[in-house]
C-alpha cells in the first residue's frame, strides 16, 4: 500500500492539500465568528421579556437542533435561490455552519448566564443599571469562565463539520481529497492523509479545550474561595 | 414562488412516499450503527479501564484519532477507501460500520466516565467477597453505570441519527439521498427539504423529550 511511488504522490498531493486545508481553517474560522454573535443574539433574545421573541428564539434553537447540518446546508444553499438569494458555495457553508453553531452556542450563553448568581443582576439594578447595562458589565463577565470551555469544544466539532460543505461543493480539505481521489483513484490513500491533516488541526485544539476546561474549573474554585 | 408550492402539492404523495421510505431507511441505520457503537464502546471502556498498559494506550489511541476526524472523512474510508482494497461493502453496510467506529469512540469516554463514577469501594467489596474482576464489572459496577449513562446514549443517539444524512453521500437510500433524487427530479428544493427537516424533527423530537425525561428520572434515582 505504502510504495515509493505512492509516496511520491503523496508529495504531489500534499501542496493541495494544504492550501485546502487553509480554506477549511478559514470556513471554521468565519462561520465561528458567525456563531459567536448570532448565539448570543439568539440566547438574549430567549431571555427577553418579550414573548413572541423568546418564543421564536425558541423554536430556531428546536429547529436547528433536531435537523441534520445537512439539510441546513442544502436549505440555504439549494433552496434560497428559489427566493431570489444566490450564495457561492464557500459562502452559503459558512452561514448554514454558522447559523446552525449558534444555536448549540445559544444554549451554551444561556447556560452560563443562567448560573450567575441572581443577587449579581439584582444588585446592578439597585445600584441604577439598567438591564442591557448589568448584563454587559456585571452578568456576562462572570458568564465567560463557565461559557468558554464548551464554546472552545463546539469549535472542535465545528471544524470536523466543514467536511460537510465538500457536499455542495465548497472549497475545502474534504473537497480537493473527492477532486484527488477521481483524479487517481486512490481513495485509501487519499482519505487517509486527509483523515490525518484532520487530526492535525483537530487533536491540538481539543487538547487546548480540555486544558481550558481544567483552567476554568481551577479558577472557579479559586473565586470562590475569595 | 407560488407555482413552485402548487406543484409542491400537486406531486405531494409521490415525494411524501419516498421520504418516508427514506426514513425508514435512517432508522435501520441508526439503529445498526448505535449496535455497533454501543459494542464497540463497552469493548473500547473495557481496555480503556483495564491493567494492563498496552489496551488503555490502544483505546486511547482508537478515541482521540476516531474523535478527530470528521465523521464523513471515515465514512469515506470504508466505502471508498475498502472497495479500492478489494473489501466491497454496499452503501447500507458501509454507513453501519462507518457510524459504529466514530460512535464507538464517543461512547467509549461515555462507558468509561460511567464506569468511573461508579464508587470504587463496589468493586473493592465484590473482589473481597470472591468475585472476579469480569464478574465484578458485569454483576455490581455495569448495573449501575449504565442508570449514569442513559442520559448520554440518548443524547447519542440523537446526534447520530442526524448524522446519518451523511450516508447519502455514499448513495445509502435514506431519508437526504431519497431527498436529493426528488430535488434533482423535480427542482423543488425549498419544498423537499423543508419536507426532511420536517421529518428529522418529527424523529428527533420524540428521542430529546425521551432523553429529558431519563435525564430527570436518573437524577431522581441517584439522590435515592
Amino acid at each position: 500500500m505504502i510504495s515509493a511511488a505512492t509516496l511520491a504522490l503523496v508529495r504531489e498531493w500534499m501542496p493541495e492539500l494544504i492550501v485546502a486545508a487553509g480554506y477549511t481553517l478559514r470556513m471554521a474560522v468565519l462561520a465561528y465568528g458567525l456563531g459567536l454573535v448570532a448565539g448570543l443574539l439568539v440566547a438574549l433574545g430567549e431571555m427577553s421579556r418579550r414573548r413572541w421573541l423568546s418564543r421564536a428564539c425558541r423554536v430556531y434553537i428546536e429547529f436547528i437542533r433536531g435537523t441534520p447540518t445537512l439539510t441546513q446546508l442544502f436549505l440555504i444553499y439549494f433552496g434560497l435561490p428559489s427566493v431570489g438569494i444566490v450564495l457561492p458555495s464557500f459562502a452559503a457553508a459558512v452561514v448554514a455552519l454558522g447559523l446552525h453553531y449558534a444555536a448549540y452556542m445559544a444554549e451554551i450563553y444561556r447556560a452560563g448566564i443562567a448560573a450567575v448568581d441572581q443577587g449579581q443582576g439584582e444588585a446592578a439594578s439597585a445600584i441604577g443599571m439598567s438591564r442591557a447595562e448589568a448584563m454587559r458589565h456585571i452578568v456576562l463577565p462572570q458568564a465567560i469562565r463557565i461559557i468558554v470551555p464548551p464554546l472552545a469544544n463546539n469549535a472542535v466539532a465545528l471544524l470536523k463539520d466543514t467536511s460537510v460543505a465538500s457536499l455542495i461543493a465548497a472549497p475545502e480539505l474534504m473537497m480537493r481529497a473527492d477532486d484527488i481521489t477521481s483524479e487517481f483513484y486512490m481513495p485509501m490513500q487519499v482519505y487517509c492523509l486527509a483523515g490525518v491533516m484532520y487530526f492535525i488541526m483537530a487533536f491540538p485544539l481539543s487538547l487546548g479545550a480540555r486544558w481550558l476546561e481544567r483552567a476554568m474549573a481551577r479558577s472557579r474554585i479559586r473565586a470562590r474561595r475569595a | 414562488m407560488s407555482t413552485q408550492w402548487l406543484r409542491f402539492v400537486d406531486r405531494f404523495p409521490h415525494i411524501i412516499g419516498l421520504l418516508l421510505t427514506g426514513a425508514v431507511v435512517t432508522v435501520i441505520v441508526t439503529a445498526g450503527a448505535f449496535v455497533v457503537s454501543v459494542l464497540l464502546g463497552l469493548a473500547f471502556a473495557g481496555f480503556r479501564t483495564s491493567d494492563s498498559r498496552l489496551l488503555r494506550a490502544l483505546a486511547h489511541a482508537y478515541v482521540e484519532v476516531f474523535r478527530s476526524v470528521p465523521v464523513l472523512t471515515q465514512l469515506f474510508i470504508v466505502y471508498f477507501g475498502l472497495a479500492a482494497l478489494g473489501i466491497r461493502l454496499s452503501p447500507l453496510p458501509a454507513a453501519v460500520v462507518g457510524f459504529g467506529l466514530n460512535g464507538g469512540a464517543y461512547l467509549t469516554e461515555v462507558f468509561r466516565a460511567g464506569i468511573e463514577a461508579v464508587a470504587r469501594g463496589q468493586t473493592e467489596a465484590a473482589l473481597s467477597i470472591g468475585m472476579t474482576k469480569l464478574t465484578a464489572l458485569r454483576v455490581i459496577v455495569l448495573p449501575q453505570a449504565t442508570r449514569i449513562v442513559i442520559p448520554a446514549l440518548a443524547n447519542f443517539a440523537i446526534g447520530l441519527l442526524k448524522d446519518t444524512s451523511l450516508a447519502s453521500a455514499v448513495a445509502a437510500p435514506e431519508l437526504s439521498f431519497n431527498a436529493n433524487m426528488l430535488v434533482k427530479e423535480t427542482y423543488l428544493s425549498t419544498q423537499i427539504y423543508m419536507s426532511v427537516a420536517a421529518i428529522y424533527l418529527g424523529l428527533s423530537l420524540p428521542l430529546s423529550a425521551l432523553s429529558r425525561a431519563l435525564e430527570r428520572r436518573g437524577a431522581r434515582g441517584s439522590r435515592a
